[in-house]
C-alpha cells in the first residue's frame, strides 16, 4: 500500500544544507499498524509528512496505493489527503472558529459530498467518538482528549483506508491518551491502515511494528 | 445545521468582521463619494441640457451684417440685412430645413393694470414656439397660424412680465398697451432656466404675430432669422446653403464671413457637452480614488487575514482543501466586507441626492444652484459604479487570496 525507495529530504537555509531524510526505503503493508520511533531531529515528522502527501521528497520514490505521487499537482496532492489519508495531530489541529460538527463536516465539504450524505456520515462519527451532545462546542470548550476524539472523528470523515498519526497522545493526560488508543487500535481491527510517530514505548507498543530512525536513516 | 463552503466561509467571517468596521467605513465614504460626484456630474450635465434648451435645441439663428470682400465691381462694407421674404427664398431652396420663423424686436413701452414698463417686444411666427422651447403655462397658448396671418392683436408674455405687470394674477385674457395700441394676453411662459439668450432671458419677452408687431415697428428688415434643421448634423450644410443662396440675392461672396453672421446653437451645445461631460468623468475619477483609497485598505485586511490564518489554511490544506476553496473563501471575504460598507455607501448616497432634489429651484434669479440642485442618479451611474467596484473588488481580493492559496501546508501548519 505505501511503498517508499530511496526517500531523501533535503532542506536548504542560505548556505546551510540538511539532509532530514537519507534514503528511507520501507514498505507498509494494507492493514499494518505501524510505529514510527526515533529521537528529535531524527526524521520521523519529515517521514511522515511525506507519507501524508503533505511534502514531497528531494529524490527517491513513493508509491501510494500503486500510484507514483512524484508527478502530482498540488491539487491532485490535496484529493490524495481528503479521501485517502486521514490525520491526527499532536496538538489537534482543529478550526477554532467552527463547532464540533463543522469541523468534523469540511473534508467532507471539501470533497464535495451531499449534505444528505455529509449529516449521516457526523452524526455516526460523533456517536462513535461520544461526542454527539458536544457537537456545538468550539475547540476551546472541549478538553484535550475530547479535542483529540474530535480530530480523530474528522480524520475518517471520507473513512480513508491510512490513518496518519503524530504523536496522538503527547499533549494529552495518560486516561485520555488511553482511549484515544484504544479508538485506534479498534480501527486498526477494522482494517485501517495506521502509521503513528511516538517516541513513547508503552504508546509504540499498541503497534505491531516500530520502525526506528536515526539521523534520517531506518535503524535495521 | 447543514453547512455549505459559504455558509462555512460566512461564519468564518462574522468571527471577525468587527476588526474590519474601520475599512468598511472607508469604503462607505468612497461609494457615497463616487456616487455623490457621479451623481452631480451628471445632474450638471443634464442641467447643462436643459438650460441650454431654454434657448432653443437644434437651432441655427441667422444675422445679416456687413461684406469684407468686394463682389463684382462691388465695394466692400455694404450692409446685408435679412428681409421677411427671406424666410420663404430658403425654405423653398434648402430641403433640410425643418422649420424656419423671423424675429424683429425693439424695445418699446408697454402699460397694463396701470403699470408701466420698458420691454423687448418681439414679432414672429408660430414656429418659432417649437423651435424657441416657448411652454405656455396651463389656460394659455403661444401665437397660432391664424393669429399671424390675420394680424391678430394678441400677446404671449414671459413669467416675469406677467408679475410686473398684474402681480399674482392671471393675465390671460387681459389688456397690454404696446405704442397706444391694445394686445390680448393669449398665454404666459412657464418657467424654465435658460442660460443662452439675445434680448434678455425670455421671461423679460413679449412675442406678437409677426404682422400685427409690424403696426408698432415698421422697419422692413428683420433682425434675424430662426432656423431648424431635420437633423442636427444637417447644422453645417445649412449654414452653407443659406451663405450661397443669400449671397446670390444680396451679390456678396459666399465665403465672406463678415456678410452673415450665425448662432449655431448645435455646435455650441456639442461643445458644452463635452466640457460638461469632462466634468462628469473627471468627477468620477475623483471619487473612484477615494473608493480606492477603501479597497486598498480591504487589500490590506486581507494580507492581515492571510497571514493571521496562516495556521487555519494549513489545516484546511492538510484535510484536503483544494487551492480554489481557498482563494474562493478570501473572494468571499473580500466580498462581504465591500458588500457592507458599500451598501450603506449606496443608500446614503440615494437619499442626500433624494433630499437635494426637493429644494426648489429659483427661475427668476438663474445661478449655479440650477445646476448643483438636480443630481441624477442613473441607471448609467450605477453600471458605472458596479463597474468600477467590480473591478476594486477583484483586485484587493486576488492578490491575498493566492498568497494565501499557495501556502506550504507544512510551514502554515507549524506557524504559531
Amino acid at each position: 500500500m505505501i511503498e517508499l525507495q530511496g526517500i531523501t529530504k533535503v532542506y536548504k537555509t542560505g548556505s546551510q544544507i540538511l539532509e532530514a531524510l537519507r534514503g528511507v526505503s520501507l514498505k507498509i503493508g494494507r492493514g499494518e499498524f505501524i510505529s514510527i520511533m526515533g529521537p528529535s531531529g531524527s526524521g520521523k515528522s519529515t517521514l511522515m509528512n511525506i507519507i501524508g502527501c503533505l511534502d514531497t521528497p528531494t529524490a527517491g520514490e513513493y508509491v501510494l496505493d500503486g500510484d507514483r505521487v512524484a508527478g502530482l499537482s498540488f491539487d491532485q496532492l490535496a484529493a490524495v489527503r481528503n479521501r485517502k489519508i486521514g490525520f491526527v495531530f499532536q496538538n489537534f489541529n482543529l478550526l477554532p472558529y467552527a463547532t464540533t460538527w463543522e469541523n468534523i463536516e469540511l473534508p467532507m465539504l471539501f470533497d464535495g459530498k451531499s449534505g444528505q450524505k455529509r449529516k449521516k456520515r457526523v452524526s455516526e462519527l460523533l456517536n462513535a467518538v461520544g461526542l454527539y451532545d458536544w457537537r456545538s462546542h468550539r475547540p476551546s470548550e472541549l478538553s484535550g482528549g475530547q479535542q483529540q476524539r474530535v480530530a480523530l472523528a474528522r480524520a475518517l470523515a471520507n473513512d480513508p483506508p491510512i490513518l496518519l498519526a503524530d504523536e496522538p497522545t503527547g499533549n494529552l493526560d495518560s486516561r485520555s491518551g488511553e482511549e484515544i488508543m484504544a479508538i485506534l487500535t479498534e480501527l486498526w481491527k477494522a482494517g485501517r491502515t495506521i502509521v503513528m510517530v511516538t517516541h513513547n514505548d508503552r504508546i509504540a507498543s499498541y503497534s505491531r511494528r516500530i520502525i526506528r530512525l536515526f539521523d534520517g536513516m531506518v535503524q535495521q | 445545521m447543514n453547512l455549505t463552503l459559504p455558509r462555512f466561509f460566512w461564519s468564518e467571517y462574522r468571527k471577525r468582521r468587527k476588526k474590519a468596521s474601520l475599512i468598511t467605513f472607508a469604503l462607505f465614504w468612497g461609494t457615497l463619494s463616487i456616487l455623490l460626484l457621479m451623481a452631480f456630474g451628471q445632474g450638471m450635465t443634464i442641467q447643462f441640457k436643459v438650460a441650454f434648451s431654454g434657448l432653443g435645441e437644434t437651432l441655427i439663428m441667422v444675422y445679416g451684417g456687413q461684406t469684407s470682400l468686394e463682389f463684382e465691381g462691388l465695394p466692400k462694407g455694404r450692409p446685408i440685412s435679412l428681409y421677411p421674404e427671406d424666410v420663404d427664398y430658403l425654405k423653398d431652396r434648402i430641403p433640410e430645413i425643418l422649420r424656419i420663423a423671423p424675429e424683429s424686436y425693439n424695445y418699446l413701452q408697454v402699460s397694463a393694470n396701470g403699470k408701466e414698463i420698458n420691454r423687448s417686444v418681439h414679432g414672429t411666427t408660430a414656429e418659432f414656439a417649437l423651435m424657441r422651447t416657448q411652454v405656455p403655462q396651463l389656460g394659455g397658448r403661444f401665437l397660432n397660424a391664424d393669429d399671424v396671418a390675420e394680424g391678430r392683436k394678441v400677446a404671449f408674455i414671459g413669467w416675469k412680465v406677467a408679475g410686473d405687470l398684474f402681480g399674482g394674477g392671471d393675465p390671460v385674457g387681459k389688456q397690454i398697451i404696446i405704442n397706444r395700441i391694445p394686445f390680448t394676453v393669449i398665454g404666459v411662459l412657464q418657467k424654465k432656466i435658460q442660460d443662452s439668450m439675445y434680448q434678455g432671458p425670455d421671461a423679460d419677452q413679449i412675442y406678437l404675430p409677426f404682422y400685427a408687431y409690424r403696426q408698432i415697428d415698421n422697419r422692413r428688415r428683420i433682425n434675424q432669422i430662426h432656423i431648424q434643421p431635420h437633423e442636427a448634423a444637417q447644422s453645417k450644410l445649412i449654414e452653407a446653403r443659406v451663405r450661397t443662396l443669400l449671397g446670390r440675392k444680396n451679390r456678396f461672396v459666399p465665403d465672406d464671413r463678415y456678410a452673415l453672421s450665425f448662432w449655431n446653437t448645435i455646435e455650441d451645445a456639442k461643445e458644452g457637452m463635452a466640457i460638461f461631460k469632462g466634468i462628469e468623468i473627471f468627477l468620477g475619477i475623483i471619487g473612484a480614488l477615494t473608493l480606492l483609497i477603501g479597497a486598498v485598505g480591504v487589500t490590506n485586511l486581507m494580507y492581515a487575514v492571510a497571514k493571521e490564518r496562516t495556521k487555519e489554511i494549513g489545516i484546511k490544506l492538510a484535510i484536503g482543501a483544494r487551492r480554489r476553496v481557498i482563494v474562493e473563501q478570501f473572494f468571499l471575504e473580500t466580498l462581504f466586507v465591500f458588500a457592507k460598507g458599500t451598501f450603506w455607501g449606496f443608500i446614503v448616497a440615494f437619499n442626500i441626492v433624494h433630499l437635494i432634489r426637493l429644494a426648489p429651484i429659483n427661475y427668476d434669479s438663474f445661478g449655479i444652484e440650477a445646476y448643483l440642485l438636480r443630481p441624477e442618479l442613473s441607471l448609467q451611474i450605477f453600471a458605472a459604479y458596479m463597474a468600477i467596484l467590480g473591478v476594486l473588488v477583484f483586485l484587493s481580493g486576488i492578490f491575498p487570496a493566492l498568497r494565501a492559496s499557495r501556502s506550504n501546508p507544512i510551514e502554515s501548519l507549524r506557524y504559531e
